[in-house]
């Protein structure tokens, strides 16, 4: 294999090729077969046409539920973080003394965040005798019943996905302090106020930041899995019971994968449909590099 | 020629021992007690056999869903512990797992009796060998019960006395007994079974058993149970996340004083208890004109063999060394149970290696009385039809009638599913 041979770029992309083809490619067109079939694991697929979707969308009640709780789950959790690392990225976009010690103390938690370690703290800090509720009793309040309130359960899962800011935060903070520091001076010179510079300035520039965040924080809220499973399991009356639950417990509890495949084609079809809603509507929010647009 | 002699037989058995030396791994669930004891079991027996053995453990939630997705790929341990249930649906026709027939000059079948033996059959291939026997039993906190100048009760009546009492001496937040989820559902059976004399679902036909009015009353006595302050309501249990019993302080301090559990897992909740904190088993609560005691016993788990793996007679050899030979049984003691395998039990019993209590629970379990139990009770299912209905009406969301209709439907469709 000479170093001017034609053929040498497609080595140096086979182990990631194979990779692609082996766990991501061929699984994925698995499934939608499967989706089609009555498979439960021990012994072969059988065709079922689209019996396992006219059950999903006609009989499922489980499935309506479970729908409903990711549907609100995602909007609930995907503007409050996108909101609160922005905010936090500004705070840490000032140059404060101790600056970089902040911007790794709020970056842990994405990297913790997805371990099962930091569900079952989770589990421990709003127990009936957790911590929050121990701070809320110190000042007088009435402790809450966090998980097991249906009310109160899936705020509790949403504030543990929005505590995991970090990632979104760190890209943030990235495009804040890539801008040209010469429109805020400018804008000074003005007598532009903060909010005015914030508003008009910061927050157009930085549009293709944000809706690439908001594609991969809306992605990632589709596909949450270790927090409900681990802190409530799915629980009270299935009202964290978030679509891969769902997938789980028909794929690995009672072993219908071909059922299972169908809901995970749902879900892949809701968050397609949803990131193409974005990308058209991206058109009248986000603003690139020598955008013409007043 | 002496010499020659013995050259050959030494070497003929060092090839032997090569010849037979194989790397296994063995796959299991359990507690801590249950691992380390399983770990030092496994050493002995690779030692003696010149096997070497990897440990596959974890804990009881996800095992299924684990070793299901090993079986189907092929790629599971070599030996393994197995829910009974589980083996109708990983060998319905006797070919999923290993046929221990096959390897019967290998382990000492004549330990089991022939009603054991048939219970680890399908289609007449002994598929797992029983590792012990197993049944749900009321175990109460004798420390707590004494705090509230109570005898431990006898009957669903004494029980539900009692948690007026607790909560008047002892105070809040201290419970006579407790269920939630899936104990919930298994208590609210068994109420069902003593009345009725018939399990939810019969074994022979694979029918749901009770009529509707049946399953209303034993969802009505579990809701009995939370109005008289014996078992915390389900949304005030489910504060505290999904934690099991033994992770539970309220269990471990003597605040919850009673439990429906195994008697398999005597260590298991005894184990975390406070210093001080002493539980009893007591024969299952009854009730006035019940048809039957309504023990649930069943062979708590088996050891089966892969039917893939290509070194089933090491692995037979280690089974027998666990489940009968005398290094592997004194290493394992009573991390399973008190041991299904005769020779095993009277050697632990000569070795005063099972405690009293536990000789005392198992006693109840064989002795109690009750209807076949079919192995479609434990699959989830039906477990989740019973699980999720109850829930729903603990938590006001619909009624008896209503949870008891909605449970016989999803369990009627579970049962079409396996038919």
């Amino acid at each position: 294999m000479g170093g001017d041979s034609k053929f040498l770029g497609l080595w140096y992309v086979a182990p990631y090729a194979v990779g692609l083809l082996l766990f991501t490619a061929f699984p994925f067109v698995a499934s939608f077969y499967l989706s089609f079939t009555d498979y439960n694991l021990l012994s072969s697929p059988e065709w079922v046409g689209t019996d396992n979707y006219e059950k999903l969308f006609t009989r499922d009640r489980t499935f309506n539920k479970s729908l409903s709780v990711t549907l609100t789950y995602v909007f609930m959790t995907v503007p409050i973080k996108l909101t609160f690392a922005l905010f936090i990225a500004v705070v840490l976009n000032d140059k404060l003394r101790g600056i970089n010690l902040f911007r790794t103390a709020y970056y842990v938690p994405s990297i913790l965040g997805g371990s099962i370690a930091i569900a079952v703290l989770w589990r421990y800090i709003f127990a009936q005798a957790g911590l929050i509720n121990m701070i809320i009793t110190a000042f007088g309040g009435e402790p809450v019943n966090w998980f097991g309130d249906p009310d109160n359960a899936l705020v509790t899962i949403t504030i543990l996905r929005c505590w995991q800011f970090g990632s979104a935060m760190v890209i943030f903070l990235a495009a804040l302090q890539s801008m040209d520091k010469s429109l805020y001076e400018a804008a000074s010179i003005d007598g532009a106020r903060n909010w005015h510079i914030f508003r008009y300035i910061t927050l157009p520039l930085i549009t293709p930041v944000i809706f690439f965040n908001l594609i991969m924080q809306t992605v990632q809220a589709f596909q949450e899995f270790n927090g409900p499973y681990i802190i409530t399991e799915g629980g009270p009356l299935k009202n964290t019971y978030l679509l891969p639950l769902y997938i789980y417990d028909e794929a690995f509890k009672n072993f219908d994968m071909g059922y299972a495949s169908a809901i995970a084609w749902v879900l892949f079809t809701i968050i397609m449909v949803l990131t193409l809603i974005a990308f058209w509507s991206s058109k009248k929010w986000v603003y690139y590099a020598g955008d013409k647009r007043d | 020629m002496k010499l020659t002699t013995l050259s050959l037989a030494l070497c003929t058995t060092a090839m032997a021992t090569a010849a037979v030396a194989e790397d296994l791994r063995m796959s299991w669930w359990g507690g801590d007690s249950r691992h380390a004891a399983t770990q030092a079991a496994l050493e002995v027996c690779g030692a003696k056999y010149g096997h070497t053995i990897s440990p596959e453990f974890t804990g009881w939630g996800g095992h299924f869903e684990k070793l299901t997705t090993q079986i189907a790929g092929g790629t599971e341990a070599d030996l393994m512990q197995v829910n009974w249930p589980w083996l109708s649906f990983y060998s319905a026709d006797g070919t999923g797992l290993a046929d221990l027939n096959n390897h019967a000059d290998t382990i000492d079948l004549s330990n089991w009796d022939a009603a054991q033996v048939e219970a680890g059959s399908m289609n007449g291939a002994l598929n797992g060998l029983p590792i012990s026997t197993t049944g749900r039993l009321f175990v109460f906190n004798t420390t707590t019960y004494a705090a509230a100048g109570l005898d431990l009760p006898q009957t669903w009546d004494d029980l539900i006395a009692a948690g007026p009492v607790f909560a008047e001496k002892l105070g809040e937040g201290y419970y006579p007994f407790e269920a939630g989820g899936l104990d919930a559902a298994l208590l609210m059976t068994l109420y069902g079974t003593q009345a009725t004399g018939k399990a939810l679902i019969d074994p022979d036909t694979n029918e749901i058993a009770w009529t509707q009015d049946d399953l209303v009353n034993a969802i009505n006595f579990y809701q009995t149970l939370v109005d008289n302050n014996v078992i915390e309501s389900w949304r005030d249990r489910a504060a505290d996340g999904n934690v099991p019993l033994h992770e539970n302080p309220e269990w471990s301090n003597g605040q919850i004083a009673g439990t429906y559990q195994w008697d398999s897992t005597y260590f298991k909740i005894s184990d975390p208890l406070a210093d001080g904190q002493e539980v009893e088993y007591v024969d299952l609560l009854t009730q006035d004109g019940q048809r039957t005691t309504g023990i649930y016993r069943k062979a708590s788990m088996v050891f089966s063999i892969s039917a893939n793996s290509e070194k089933q007679e090491a692995a037979a050899e280690v089974l027998n060394c666990l489940l009968n030979e005398p290094e592997g049984v004194a290493a394992m003691g009573t991390a399973r149970g008190i041991p299904a395998s005769a020779t095993a039990r009277e050697q632990l019993l000569s070795a005063d290696a099972i405690q009293d209590v536990q000789i005392e629970a198992q006693a109840k379990v064989i002795n109690a009385e009750g209807p076949a139990i079919h192995p479609m009770m434990e699959f989830p299912s039906v477990r989740s039809a019973m699980v999720d209905n109850l829930e729903m009406f603990a938590y006001g969301e619909i009624d008896a009638e209503t949870a008891a209709e909605e449970m016989i439907f999803a369990i009627q469709e579970a049962l079409e599913d396996i038919k």
